[in-house]
C-alpha cells in the first residue's frame, strides 16, 4: 500500500486531485514513495503508468523528462525508426510545451506519434514510453491547456529537479544477478556473439557456467510465457561464451579496466562469488588477493558440480576471463582467524565468499560420522570430482575411510542411498550411476513435483532415465551398523494428510510401512551450512538464525566495518547466480568503500531494489502485437545409454538453427522506469 | 524431411518451411509486403517496422520480417490501419532528412525515394531539432550519418556474410549512427559491400560520388575477371564527351543474394586502351606464332580463347605452356581416378550451407573473397565448426574458423593423410586402402606435420553433431611436389563419406583452361610466344606487349568458376584492336567471332553444345543464380592407387610464402587506381629477428634463381618466421609452390 495523490499504476486509477490529504484513497501497490533514507519521490513514472506522491508535480516537465531519457540516455533505443524518430518527437513536442512555445496541433502529434509507437515499435520500451505520457495528458489536460494557452512555461520548468531513470525488463528484475537478458539474447539474433558476450558480463562474469546451470529463475518472469512458453534464456547465454572460447578470441570485456587506484582488497574463496567480487573489484582498478583453501580454483562449481553437467575446460575460461582482469590466485591457502586479522590490517576490505561447505545430517537414529559408508555429499563430490576434473586420486587414508581399493570413487557392486531432493543430491545420484554403483536410490521426503520444482525438470528426468530410483515420501529412520560398517537403513513411509482445517497438509508417517533396506553407502545431500571458525571471535560477527553471515542484504556488509560477506556463507546453500548477484552489488558497494570509507549505493542500484520491490513481470498482463504458438526449444541431450558410464556433457546446447528460432521469440520486454526527487 | 506449415496470406494458401519467416513465404509467393530494412541474404535487421501485418484472432500487428508463421494462421497483408502506421513510419523515416536528392547519388535508385513516394508523404507533420554530424572519410568509402536511416543493413552484411565485423551501430536514440568498430577510422578488406546495400545515400563509393547519376549509366552484366570465384557484377558505364569513348564509372552486384569483394567493385579500370589497329605489329604477331615453339599464357583468359589455343597447337604443331593450369589438371586427374568424377562436388552453395568445413593449405580470405564469405555465412548462420589448416595464421579468419591448426611448411601430404586417416577410421575400405592407413606411421607423421592427437581428436569432436560437411583444397597442396597422392588422399575423404570437395582454382579461370587444353610441361627454351604470359614476343592485354589484345572486361566469353559453372561474361567497353580470334584466322582457323567457339568447347570435359547467346546471365527475383550452365558430370576410371606418403621435407630458416595483400591478385589489379598497392614484404617479428632486417629495411629477396628488391613491414599478426611476398606486381610463376625458402639481405644505400 502506498500513498498517493495520483496514480495509474498497473490499470489502478487513483485521483486524489481537489480531495485533503487525510482523505487520499491509497494505491494497492509498493510504490516507491521514499527514495532512499534522505529524498522523498515527488513522482514515479513507468512503463504501466504514473504516479504522483503530491500536488506540487509538475506533470509537463515529468513527461518531458521521461520522453528525455528514452530519448537521450537509452542505451536500448536507436533501432527501430519508430523509436528513434518518435522518441525525439515527443520529447520535442513536450519540451515545446513545457516552455510555453506549444500549441493545440502539438499535442494532436503526440497523440498520433504515440500511438505509433505504441502499436510499431520494436522493443516493449517505445510501445510504452507512450502510455504514461498520454495517461499525464488525459488526467492533467487543463495543465497542458494553460501552457499552451498562455504560452507560459510549465511551473517547474527551470527548477533543479533529480529525475533518475533505469531500464529494466521483467527477466532482468527476476534474475539476481539482472543480466541485460534482452540484451544477450539480441546478440545471438542478430549474430553480433561479442555483443552477446559483453552484455552478459556487465553483470555476471560466468557466462560458460549460468549458460548450463542455472536453475534460471528469470524463465519464471518471461513475459513470452503469457503467449505460449518461456524462452529458454539460459540456453542462449552459452552461444556468446562458446562463440569467444571456439574462436580464441581474448576475452571481451564489457568494461575498460580501471587504472590503478592504489587500494587493495582481499577475498576469501574463490567459488562464484568470490570470482565475481574479484572481477568487477579489478575491473575498477582495485588490486585483488583472493585465497583460495582448495588445490583447485572455482569453488563448489568445480569440486560440487559434475563434468557432465559443467565441464570443467569450459568453467576455466570463465575463471581465465576473471584472471584476465588482473586478478591474483593464492590456491591451497585455508583463510584462518589469524590471517583474517591480518588481513583487516593489510587490506582496504575484506569480501568472505566461503560458500557452505559442511553436509548436515539428516537426523536418523545412529548417524555417527564415523560409521564406514555414512559419507557427506560436499566430501563426496569432492572426491569425485577432484579426480575425474584433475586426476587427482584418493590418498590411502581416504580408500581406508571410504572402504574403496581403486584410486578414484569407485562404487562397482555398491547400494547407495542419497536423503536429499536438491541440486547436490541429484548430483550425488547422479554420479553414483557414473561411479558404477549397483542400485542407487534417491530417498525423499516429498513428492515428484517438488523435486522437479526444487531443481529441474531435465535434472529429474536425466536421472530418471540413468536408472536413478526415486524413494518419495521416504525417510531414514535409523542406520544400522556392524562393527563400525553401514549396513542397512531403516525406512520410514509417509502420507500427505490434508488438513481438515483447511491448512498446509502435513507429512504423516504410516506406521507398520517401515522396512529394511540393505545399503553400502548413505550420502546425506540434505543441505550445507557455513564453516566459519575461521573468523575471529572477538570480531562478533553477526549471524543469522541459520549460521551464516548476517549482512542487510543490500550493501553486503557485515556487522564490521570494511568486512563484507556474499553468496552461500551469507544467504545460505542457494544458487550461483545468487552468489553472482550478491557478489557484484558487494563489489560495487566495496570499490566505494576502499576510496571513501563510506557504504553507499548508486542510484542505479537504489533504483534496481525499488523496481524489484514493486517487480516488473505481471503474469496477468495481456500481450499483443506477437504471433502465439511458436515453441520453445529444446536443445539435443545425449541418450541415456550414450551417458550415463561417462562424463560427456548431457546437454549439447543449442544449434544455431535452435538458438536463432529461439531468440526471435524473445519480445525485448526493456521497460524504463523513472523517479523525480 | 521437416513438415511444411500450411497457413494463408490474403486468403491465398501458401506453405513455410521449417525455418522461413511470414515476409520470405509472401515474396516468394509474389505477396507484396514494404520493407526498408530487410535484406534476404542476412537476419533480419528488424529495424523499420514497415514489414507488420495483422494476424487473425491476434490483438496488435505481428512483424513479418522475423516471425516464422503458425499452422493455420491468416495473414492479411494489407489494411487501412496497416496502410496508416506504414505511412507514419515513412513521415518519421522522412523527418529532417535532407532534401539533396538533386546531387545524391542515390538518387533515382533510393529506397527511401521510392517508399516516399508510394505511400504520399508530400510534407513534414513533425518538427525534431536538427542535428550537425560530420560526413566521415573512410578512403574509398564515405559515411553521410544525416543521410542515414539506421536500417543497419550495412552492419549485418559486414559481420554475417563478409566476416570483417568492422563497423558498428552507435546507440542514442535520434542520434544514433554508424561507427567503425572498436577503431577511430575504418579498418577493414575494403569489399565496399555496406555501398552495396546501403538504400540511401548514406555509405557511398568516395571516387564515383557525384559524378554521374544513377540514370545515365548503361548496364553490362558479366562475370568478375579477379578470381575463380565467378561472382556476378555489373560495369556501369558511361559514353564520356562527345569524342570520347565509353568508360566503367563504377561496379555494382546484386547485393539482395550475391556478395562482391572490393577487387570486384572497385578494381574495375583494368582495360587495355588502343586507339586503333596497329596492323604492323599484327603482322609480326602471326609470324611470331608460325615460328613459335611454344606459347605460354595466363588462365587469366576465357575458355574461348583457350579453345582457340587449342587449335593453334594442333594446327602448327606448337606446344602450350601454362604450368598454373598444368597442375591444376594434374590434381584434378589424380583426384579423379579414386572419385571417379571428373570434377569435384562442391560448390560455394554447399560451403555457405555447411555446417563444417575443412580448408587446407590456402590463405583462403585473400586467394578467393568469395570462399572467405561463403565460410563467414555458414559460421555465422550455421554455426558452422571451421577447422582452418595452415602454416600460417590468417587474423582475417579469426571470426570464422573455430580451430586452426599449424603445420610445418612443406608438409601438406603428411597433414592430409592424419586428416584422412582420423575421417575414414572406422569406415568400410577396400582392402588396399585399409592396408595403406594400417602401415602409416603416424608418430612420424605427427611429429614432423606438428599435428597433435589432441588437435585431430578435437576435429572429430567439433565435426560429430555435423551433417553438411565440406573440405577445401588450396593451391599449397594443387603445386606440391606429392599433389597427385594428395589428390587421391583427399578424394577418398570424398568417396567414403558425406563430405563434399572443393579445390581451388588458383586464376580467374584455370579450371576452364585445365578441361580445354592440352598443356605441355613448361621448359625454358627460346621461341616462345606469350599470351598474357612472358615471351619471346607477347601479345597482352597488358601494357608494353608486342601486340595488344582486350583485357576480360573488353571481351565477350566465358569462364569456369569455382562452382563449375560456365558463366558468360560481356563486352563493357569497346576494344579497336586485334584479337586472338585475328591471329587464328591468320593461320586458317576462321569463325567471325571469338564467342562462336562457346558451343564448340570440349564436351568430353563437361561442357555442353551452347549457344554463348544462349547463355542467361542474371539472377532471378527469387536469388536463384540463372547464369551460365553447370558442367555435366564426367565419369572418370576409378583406379587411381595410394602410394605411401614420402619423407616430409623441412623448410628452414626465413621462410617467405607467396601471398598477396587484400583487394591484390594479379597484374590487373595492379593497374587499378582505386586499389591499394602495397608491395612490401610483410613478416612477423620473428622472421625480422631471423633475417636481421626490421620495419621499414628495403631488403632483398633471394629464392630460387630470383631475386628482387621489397620493402620490409614489420606485421604483429603474424606468428612463425613467415613472411608474406606479394606476387600481384611480379610476373613471376604464380603457379608454383607458395612456401620457398629465401634469403633475405638489408639494402644499404651509400
Amino acid at each position: 500500500m502506498s500513498k498517493v495523490y495520483f496514480s495509474t499504476w498497473n490499470g489502478e486509477l487513483i485521483n486524489n486531485v481537489g480531495k485533503p490529504e487525510e482523505e487520499w484513497e491509497e494505491s494497492a501497490y509498493n510504490l516507491p514513495a521514499q527514495y532512499d533514507d534522505h529524498r522523498d519521490s515527488k513522482a514515479f513514472i513507468g512503463w504501466d503508468g504514473v504516479s504522483l506522491f503530491n500536488a506540487d508535480v509538475d506533470v509537463i516537465r515529468l513527461a518531458m523528462e521521461y520522453a528525455a531519457q528514452y530519448q537521450e540516455y537509452s542505451e536500448a533505443c536507436g533501432r527501430c525508426a519508430p523509436g528513434r524518430w518518435g522518441g525525439r518527437i515527443l520529447y520535442d513536442q513536450l519540451d515545446k510545451i513545457a516552455r510555453g512555445e506549444g500549441n493545440v496541433q502539438d499535442l494532436d502529434h503526440l497523440k498520433e506519434i504515440g500511438k505509433s509507437m505504441q502499436v510499431t515499435s520494436k522493443c516493449e520500451i517505445g510501445k510504452t514510453v507512450p502510455n504514461p505520457i498520454l495517461d499525464l495528458m488525459t488526467h492533467f489536460e487543463d495543465e497542458f491547456m494553460a501552457c499552451i494557452n498562455e504560452q507560459k512555461p510549465s511551473k517547474h520548468y527551470n527548477d533543479s529537479i533529480g529525475y533518475i531513470a533505469k531500464i529494466t525488463a521483467p527477466c532482468t528484475d527476476a534474475c539476481p544477478a539482472h543480466v541485460d537478458i534482452p540484451g544477450y539474447i539480441e546478440g545471438v539474433r542478430d549474430l553480433r556473439f561479442d555483443d552477446s558476450l559483453e552484455a552478459t558480463r556487465q553483470t555476471m562474469p560466468l557466462a560458460h557456467v549460468c549458460g548450463r546451470v542455472c536453475p534460471h529463475p528469470c524463465e519464471d518472469a518471461c513475459r513470452r510465457t503469457n503467449l505460449d512458453e518461456p524462452i529458454s534464456i539460459m540456453a542462449l547465454k552459452r552461444l556468446g561464451a562458446d562463440w569467444e572460447t571456439d574462436h580464441g578470441f581474448d576475452f571481451f570485456h564489457p568494461m575498460e579496466k580501471k587504472p590503478d587506484t592504489g587500494k587493495k582488497v582481499a577475498i576469501v574463496g574463490a567459488g562464484p562469488a568470490g570470482l565475481t567480487t574479484a572481477y568487477y573489484l579489478a575491473a575498477d582498478g582495485v588490486a585483488v588477493d583472493v585465497y583460495e583453501e582448495l588445490p583447485v580454483l572455482g569453488g563448489e562449481v568445480t569440486v560440487g558440480v559434475p563434468e557432465y553437467r559443467m565441464p570443467w575446460d569450459k568453467y576455466l575460461q570463465d575463471i581465465e576471463c576473471v584472471r584476465d582482469m588482473g586478478v591474483n590466485f593464492i590456491m591451497n591457502h585455508k583463510v584462518s582467524a589469524d590471517d583474517m586479522r591480518r588481513f583487516e590490517k593489510e587490506y582496504d576490505a575484506t569480501m568472505i565468499a566461503s560458500g557452505t561447505r559442511i553436509s548436515k545430517k539428516v537426523y536418523c537414529d545412529n548417524e555417527d560420522p564415523s560409521i564406514t559408508g555414512y559419507w557427506g555429499a560436499i566430501d563426496f563430490l569432492d572426491r569425485v570430482n577432484l579426480y575425474e576434473k584433475f586426476d587427482i586420486k584418493l590418498t590411502e587414508a581416504q580408500k581406508k575411510e571410504y572402504a574403496i581399493d581403486a584410486d578414484y570413487v569407485d562404487l562397482t557392486g555398491k547400494t547407495v542411498a542419497c536423503v536429499g531432493g536438491g541440486f547436490t543430491s541429484m548430483d550425488v545420484v547422479r554420479c553414483s550411476i557414473r561411479a558404477g554403483a549397483k542400485k542407487v536410490v534417491m530417498i525423499y521426503r516429498r513428492d515428484e513435483k517438488t523435486i522437479i520444482r526444487n531443481t529441474t525438470y531435465e535434472e529429474y528426468h536425466e536421472a530418471v532415465e540413468e536408472g536413478v530410483e526415486f524413494y518419495f515420501h521416504s525417510a531414514v529412520a535409523e542406520m544400522k551398523d556392524e562393527e563400525g560398517v553401514l549396513k542397512s537403513l531403516i525406512i520410514d513411509k509417509f502420507e500427505l494428510v490434508p488438513d481438515p482445517d483447511g491448512g498446509r497438509p502435513q507429512l504423516v508417517k504410516i506406521e507398520g510401512e517401515s522396512y529394511e533396506m540393505e545399503v553400502d553407502y548413505l550420502i546425506p545431500a540434505v543441505s550445507q551450512s557455513a564453516d566459519l571458525k575461521f573468523l575471529p571471535e572477538e570480531w562478533e560477527i553477526e549471524k543469522t538464525s541459520w549460521a551464516t553471515i548476517k549482512t542487510n542484504g543490500k550493501d553486503y556488509m557485515t556487522s564490521r566495518n570494511g568486512i563484507f560477506a556474499s553468496g552461500d556463507c551469507e544467504y545460505g546453500p542457494m544458487t550461483i547466480v545468487n552468489a553472482v548477484g550478491q557478489a557484484k552489488r558487494g563489489a560495487s558497494v566495496m570499490s566505494r568503500y576502499v576510496q571513501t570509507g563510506e557504504i553507499t549505493l548508486t542510484d542505479d542500484e537504489i533504483m534496481e531494489d525499488h523496481l524489484r520491490k514493486l517487480r516488473v513481470y505481471d503474469k496477468k498482463e495481456k500481450v499483443t502485437g506477437w504471433l502465439p504458438g511458436l515453441p520453445r526449444q529444446h536443445s539435443m541431450v545425449l541418450e541415456a545409454d550414450e551417458r550415463k558410464y561417462n562424463n560427456k556433457e548431457v546437454n549439447l546446447g543449442f544449434t544455431q538453427e535452435e538458438a536463432l528460432s529461439e531468440a526471435e521469440r524473445c519480445m525485448r520486454c526493456y521497460y524504463i522506469a523513472m523517479i523525480a526527487t | 524431411m521437416d513438415k511444411m506449415i500450411n497457413f494463408t496470406i490474403d486468403g491465398i494458401s501458401v506453405e513455410a518451411k521449417k525455418g522461413e519467416s511470414i515476409l520470405t513465404v509472401a515474396r516468394k509467393n509474389d505477396i507484396y509486403i514494404p520493407t526498408m530494412c530487410y535484406i534476404s541474404k542476412t537476419t533480419p535487421c528488424a529495424s523499420c517496422r514497415m514489414c507488420v501485418v495483422e494476424a487473425k484472432d491476434v490483438e496488435g500487428f505481428v512483424l513479418s520480417c522475423n516471425t516464422p508463421p503458425t499452422e493455420g494462421i491468416e495473414i492479411t497483408t494489407n489494411s487501412a490501419e496497416l496502410e496508416n502506421e506504414r505511412t507514419n513510419i515513412m513521415k518519421l523515416y522522412d523527418v529532417n532528412h535532407p532534401l539533396e536528392c538533386g546531387v545524391c547519388d542515390k538518387s533515382g535508385e533510393c529506397d527511401l525515394q521510392n517508399k516516399t513516394l508510394e505511400f504520399g508523404v508530400s510534407q513534414q507533420n513533425f518538427s525534431a531539432r536538427e542535428q550537425h554530424r560530420k560526413i566521415e572519410n573512410w578512403g574509398l568509402i564515405n559515411y553521410d550519418p544525416t543521410l542515414c536511416i539506421m536500417c543497419e543493413k550495412c552492419v549485418h552484411v559486414c559481420n554475417e556474410v563478409i566476416g570483417d565485423d568492422a563497423i558498428d551501430v552507435k546507440f542514442g536514440g535520434y542520434s544514433s549512427t554508424i561507427i567503425p568498430k572498436n577503431n577511430d577510422t575504418l579498418d577493414c578488406t575494403y569489399c565496399g559491400e555496406c555501398i552495396a546495400v546501403c538504400p540511401v545515400g548514406a555509405l557511398v563509393s568516395s571516387n564515383f560520388q557525384y559524378s554521374a547519376n544513377a540514370w545515365e549509366l548503361t548496364r553490362v552484366p558479366a562475370t568478375c575477371a579477379h578470381c575463380s570465384g565467378g561472382c556476378s557484377l555489373e560495369y556501369e558505364t558511361r559514353h564520356l564527351g562527345i569524342n570520347g569513348g565509353d568508360s566503367i564509372l563504377r561496379v555494382k552486384n546484386n547485393f539482395e543474394y550475391t556478395s562482391l569483394c572490393g577487387a570486384g567493385r572497385f578494381g574495375f579500370d583494368f582495360s587495355n586502351n588502343v586507339l586503333n589497329k596497329d596492323e604492323a605489329a599484327f603482322r609480326k604477331a602471326v609470324e611470331a606464332v608460325k615460328n613459335a615453339k611454344a606459347i605460354r599464357f595466363s588462365s587469366m583468359i576465357t575458355n574461348e580463347e583457350a579453345h582457340i589455343l587449342e587449335l593453334l597447337k594442333d594446327k602448327l604443331d606448337i606446344k602450350l605452356f601454362n604450368e598454373d593450369a598444368r597442375k591444376f589438371k594434374e590434381f584434378m586427374s589424380a583426384y579423379s581416378s579414386v572419385s571417379a568424377k571428373k570434377h569435384h562436388s562442391g560448390s560455394l552453395d554447399a560451403v555457405k550451407q555447411c555446417d563444417a568445413a575443412v580448408v587446407i593449405g590456402s590463405r583462403i580470405a585473400t586467394d578467393n573473397p568469395a570462399l572467405r564469405y561463403a565460410l563467414t555465412t555458414a559460421s555465422k548462420h550455421n554455426g558452422a565448426k571451421i577447422l582452418y589448416a595452415h602454416p600460417v595464421e590468417d587474423a582475417l579468419m579469426q571470426n570464422t574458423v573455430t580451430q586452426f591448426i599449424k603445420y610445418e611448411v612443406g608438409t601438406e601430404e603428411g597433414v592430409i593423410a592424419l586428416f584422412a586417416n582420423a575421417i575414414l577410421k572406422d569406415l568400410d575400405l577396400s582392402e588396399d586402402e585399409r592396408a595403406f592407413f594400417d602401415e602409416l606411421d603416424l608418430g612420424y607423421l605427427e611429429a614432423e606435420t606438428n599435428v597433435g592427437d589432441d588437435e585431430l581428436a578435437l576435429m572429430i569432436k567439433s565435426f560429430n553433431r555435423a551433417a553438411k560437411r565440406v573440405l577445401i583444397v588450396g593451391n599449397d597442396l594443387i603445386s606440391h611436389e606429392r599433389s597427385s597422392n594428395i589428390a587421391k588422399l583427399a578424394a577418398m575423404i570424398e568417396k567414403y563419406t558425406d563430405f563434399s570437395i572443393i579445390i581451388v582454382p588458383n586464376e580467374v579461370n584455370t579450371l576452364g583452361v585445365s578441361l580445354i587444353c592440352n598443356l605441355d610441361k613448361d621448359e625454358e627454351i627460346s621461341n616462345v610466344v606469350g599470351y598474357n604470359a612472358k615471351g619471346d614476343f607477347v601479345i597482352s592485354s597488358l601494357a608494353g606487349a608486342d601486340l595488344a589484345v582486350p583485357a576480360l572486361n573488353q571481351q565477350e566469353g566465358t569462364f569456369v568458376s569455382i562452382d563449375n559453372k560456365v558463366l558468360p561474361t560481356n563486352v563493357a567497353l569497346s576494344f579497336k584492336g586485334y584479337t586472338l580470334n585475328d591471329i587464328a584466322a591468320a593461320h586458317g582457323i576462321v569463325k567471325e567471332t571469338t564467342v562462336d567457339y562457346t558451343k564448340e568447347l570440349n564436351t568430353e570435359a563437361g561442357f555442353k553444345n551452347i549457344d554463348f547467346d544462349s547463355l542467361e546471365n542474371f539472377l532471378s527475383a527469387h536469388g536463384d543464380d540463372v547464369r551460365g550452365y553447370l558442367l555435366d558430370e564426367v565419369e572418370c576410371e576409378s583406379n587411381g592407387k595410394l602410394e605411401s606418403v614420402s619423407e616430409l621435407p623441412e623448410f628452414n630458416g626465413t621462410v617467405i610464402y607467396h601471398s598477396n595483400p587484400v583487394l591484390q591478385f594479379n597484374a590487373y589489379t595492379n593497374i587499378t587506381k582505386q586499389l591499394e598497392k602495397d608491395t612490401s614484404l610483410r613478416g612477423s617479428a620473428q622472421f625480422a629477428a631471423a633475417a636481421k632486417i626490421s620495419d621499414g629495411d628495403e631488403v632483398e629477396i633471394s629464392f630460387g634463381k630470383r631475386s628482387i628488391n621489397r620493402k620490409f613491414k614489420l606485421d604483429s599478426e603474424l606468428k612463425g618466421t613467415i613472411a608474406l611476398n606479394p606476387t600481384f606486381d611480379d610476373v613471376s610463376d604464380a603457379s608454383r609452390y607458395k612456401f620457398e625458402k629465401s634469403k633475405i639481405v638489408r639494402v644499404i644505400h651509400e
